[in-house]
């Protein structure tokens, strides 16, 4: 009843490696992706440490100087160290999109799960109030809220991640919907599962590979929400600064012809974006090669 | 003597691995040195067990396999080498080859009415107008015995039934008056009655039409009354081949003795399986590829492929060909089946009837307008009985399981031990739920692909209170083993292990909660046939060591037969004949039964008897 025809199963992280390694659709996306998200979280993890110069100090001999030996990218209106500067944007731009992301990937998911497992009453109330979220243009809300609750880092992630969990609550009750009348899952009913039980063990495992395509989406859709808001003034609030802020400091000045300003933290939103759209990508591809 | 329609000659297919990138040193033989003959009006069945290359064979002589393939050795197709033509040549070939594929849903048009579809063959080979086509048409479907052609010439594949959709495929391939029909599985899937009637009329079109007929098959019962010559592969070789008639006397090879004693057969008192799994190309042994799985295996067969031996009617790869044998012995006495007495019950339906789409729809449908999928049933099942559960698709049979579990809702009353499950409160309810555990058709859909397997099973016992971990380990890996598994394969996942495997794991799964009942939804159908008799005789060992009752739902009467107490025969969603199984398979009672009973492959009906006796 054994067969000693079958090999052995590789585990764990060096067969993770060598499959990235392999010549398979959707590794070279996977792998520029996540060599580029390497380096931005690497930056701005430890960037500000390594580089060791103050973002906050002013320099007032070098108002506006070009990049140079001293300030690789320049300096500000104000003679503050641009590069320094461009170091902690990167850090507080995190700081607040990676939470945000993580409540709105809570919520999202619980919330989808509710509907998909729930009774169909349940099902169609939390529909509808999705539809109504959804309905509401995520900016304006922002814009609004903003207006009336003061702006830090714990009300931020807060606002962000539940506007943003709509599109994944559906994402989650469509897979639910299509997984739970599986007969695996019938199998664990029978064996006394709960649903809660059912979701945990069952349901979110087969999930799992749906779930890290759209959390990295998720991730940039959320650096690009909070740089807008940053933008327009109602993001990070001074004297800290995001990559949205600083793009917003250096277009004012762009009549100046200070475009080492404007040109860094607006590239820095665009390879976040891509390094998340990269893995997101190269992901799906390997998925779909199995 | 008659003429040779088509004939190969040490045909061989290499394909590209799954993986990776299309490299000379990727490729893998999956067939290799095939030696066949199909005469005029004769039926030559080939004959193996999926991934033994039978399929492989069939696409290379249609020249349909994918771009990348390997072919060497000859097709001879009247003389003429069918591999050797270009495209063009061969396009006008294939009408005189006309070809029977497994599913005819999918390859029917489902967009094209099925006139066009029968005709259409006939108008690209002979440029007949559209009228006299049609009437083609209407002859040929007459004659693969649709009812009113005429009429039904103007309808769509959707509105014929999957037995009548086969007829509509063998009317499109006999279309240009083919001189060989090749017929790869055409009869899996459908219900046993019709694939009876579906091989009978293949077996009358050939002799008719003088056609030679190539047919592929997995299941050597069903050629028995049928094939003239026969030919048995196994891992993309042929490892016995010759008449027909004599090879069903005397099969000389080991494994095509062990398929024929692994097809359950009415009357039949032991049912021996194949331990092992074929062996994948690319990872076939040296010498003999049956070896590592054969119980006559010694130290000469691993070291070249066997030379044939045999006489002029068959012959067999194998050095050590097996005697006059029997395949199977009959059945001894049965044992009076256990009959539930009243009251004493382990489960009792009440006049369970289910509906389907009653529920308020879109459209509003009534309820009145549903026929009922489960009407008025009622049945007990006694501690440690087995109850077969039999019927063609559509006939409830599934349903009636789906209820047991309480999977869907039904009117009138399911008891385990007298009491209503709707009637304990939910702690208690969970847990009289675990007394009744199933086993699903499909053993890949049933277990959890990012599970492993030791987690499969856990699950189970932890859901049932346990949770210290060397005790799971210890009874998880007790429980494989009792299933006949390797506790090493605990640490894989679902798709690492094969069907037969996965089978059994589903069986360790529901024992691990200690259940009275196991319902047993098609268990077999979705395994090939050596590991179908291993999983049987698994389900009649733990039935009689643990005191556990079935309810096997099959279509397959004699696998049914075989493990059952006592038979029910359902029919449009009721209870046609309830009978004891030796009641039921030599008496029985409702013509619908008797014709369930007559299409099953039954020992001693052919030539399956010890030889020197008959």
């Amino acid at each position: 009843m054994l067969d000693a025809t079958q090999q052995p199963v590789r585990i764990g992280a060096s067969s993770f490696l060598a499959r990235l390694l392999q010549l398979r659709p959707g590794n070279a996306t996977l792998t520029a992706g996540l060599v580029l998200a390497a380096i931005i979280l690497l930056a701005s993890a430890i960037g500000p440490v390594l580089y060791g110069r103050d973002p906050y100090a002013l320099h007032t001999a070098s108002v506006l100087a070009g990049p140079s030996a001293a300030y690789p990218f320049g300096t500000d209106d104000l003679g503050r160290n641009a590069f320094a500067r461009l170091l902690v944007a990167g850090r507080s731009t995190l700081y607040v999109a990676l939470p945000a992301t993580a409540v709105a990937f809570v919520v999202g998911t619980l919330y989808g799960l509710a509907s998909g497992l729930g009774p169909r009453l349940l099902d169609q109330a939390l529909m509808r109030l999705l539809d109504a979220v959804l309905a509401l243009p995520g900016l304006v809300v922002l814009i609004f809220f903003g207006a009336i609750v003061p702006l830090n880092t714990g009300s931020l992630i807060l606002l962000l991640g539940l506007i943003s969990w709509p599109s994944l609550a559906r994402l989650v009750r469509n897979e639910t919907l299509a997984q739970r009348d599986r007969d695996f899952v019938h199998a664990s009913r029978q064996l006394g599962g709960g649903l809660a039980h059912i979701a945990g063990t069952h349901l979110l495992r087969v999930m799992a590979p749906v779930l890290v395509v759209n959390f990295t989406f998720l991730v940039g859709d959320m650096i690009f929400a909070l740089s807008a808001l940053s933008f327009l003034g109602l993001g990070v609030q001074p004297p800290h600064t995001s990559w949205g802020g600083l793009l917003q400091e250096g277009l004012e000045l762009v009549a100046l012809d200070a475009w080492w300003l404007v040109l860094p933290p607006g590239l820095m939103i665009f390879a976040a974006m891509l390094a998340t759209s990269l893995i997101g990508q190269g992901l799906l591809a390997r998925g779909g090669s199995r | 003597m008659t003429g040779v329609v088509l004939s190969l000659r040490q045909l061989g297919v290499e394909l590209a691995g799954r993986d990776g990138p299309r490299l000379a040193s990727n490729m893998a033989p999956v067939l290799e040195g095939l030696d066949l003959e199909v005469r005029e009006g004769e039926m030559t069945a080939l004959v193996g067990e999926s991934g033994s290359g039978k399929t492989i064979a069939a696409l290379a002589v249609m020249r349909l396999l994918p771009p990348g393939a390997r072919i060497t050795g000859q097709a001879l197709f009247g003389g003429e080498d069918l591999l050797g033509l270009d495209e063009r040549q061969m396009r006008a070939r294939r009408g005189s080859v006309g070809m029977v594929f497994q599913n005819p849903l999918s390859a029917l048009n489902p967009s094209m009415t099925i006139g066009r579809q029968v005709a259409e063959g006939h108008r690209l080979h002979t440029g007949a107008s559209a009228q006299a086509a049609r009437r083609h048409a209407v002859d040929l479907l007459g004659e693969v015995g649709i009812p009113d052609p005429a009429r039904r010439l103007d309808e769509y594949p959707h509105q014929f039934s999957g037995g009548q959709r086969q007829r509509v495929m063998i009317a499109a391939a006999l279309a240009c008056n083919p001189k060989l029909l090749i017929a790869d599985e055409p009869t899996t899937g459908l219900d046993p009655l019709v694939a009876r009637q579906i091989l009978d009329l293949l077996a009358k079109l050939q002799r008719d039409h003088r056609m030679g007929l190539l047919f592929i098959t997995h299941d050597l019962s069903l050629v028995e009354r049928h094939a003239q010559r026969l030919c048995v592969l196994y891992a993309g070789r042929a490892v016995e081949w010759g008449e027909a008639p004599a090879f069903f006397a005397r099969p000389r090879h080991p494994y095509s003795h062990a398929l024929l004693a692994a097809v359950p057969r009415l009357g039949q008192a032991t049912l021996r399986g194949i331990a092992g799994t074929m062996p994948d190309p690319g990872h076939r042994p040296h010498g003999c590829r049956f070896a590592p799985r054969c119980p006559q295996r010694q130290d000469a067969c691993t070291r070249a492929y066997p030379p044939p031996v045999g006489d002029g009617r068959t012959q067999a790869a194998c050095l050590f060909p097996l005697g006059e044998i029997p395949v199977a012995a009959a059945l001894p006495e049965a044992p009076a089946a256990t009959t539930p007495l009243p009251g004493s019950a382990l489960l009792q339906m009440q006049s369970v009837t289910i509906r389907y789409g009653s529920r308020a729809g879109l459209l509003g449908g009534s309820k009145a307008a549903v026929a009922p999928s489960l009407d008025d049933v009622s049945l007990e099942l006694a501690r440690g009985e087995c109850l077969g559960i039999v019927g063609e698709s559509g006939s409830g049979k599934s349903t009636l399981g789906r209820a047991i579990l309480h999977m869907l809702r039904y009117e009138g009353r399911i008891l385990l031990d007298g009491r209503a499950l709707g009637d304990l409160s939910p702690g208690d309810r969970r847990r009289e739920r675990r007394r009744v555990q199933v086993v699903f058709q499909d053993p890949r859909e049933s277990l959890n692909p990012r599970l492993r397997i030791g987690a499969i099973i856990a699950e189970a016992l932890q859901l049932g209170g346990q949770h210290d971990r060397d005790s799971l380990r210890r009874q998880t890996d007790a429980l494989l083993e009792r299933v006949g598994l390797n506790a090493a394969l605990a640490g894989r996942l679902p798709n690492a292990i094969s069907g037969g495997q996965a089978q059994r794991v589903a069986v360790a799964r529901a024992l691990a909660a200690r259940p009275d009942i196991i319902v047993l939804d098609e268990p077999t159908s979705a395994l090939d046939v050596s590991t179908q008799a291993m999983l049987l005789n698994l389900l009649r060992d733990l039935s009689r060591h643990e005191q556990l009752a079935y309810v096997m739902i099959s279509h397959d009467i004699a696998a049914i037969a075989w493990l059952a107490d006592r038979i029910a025969v359902l029919r449009a969603g009721r209870i046609v004949e309830l009978a004891t199984t030796d009641q039921l398979v030599n008496h029985p009672r409702d013509p619908y039964s008797a014709s369930l009973v007559a299409s099953a492959p039954r020992l001693g009906a052919a030539t399956i008897t010890v030889p020197g006796e008959a």
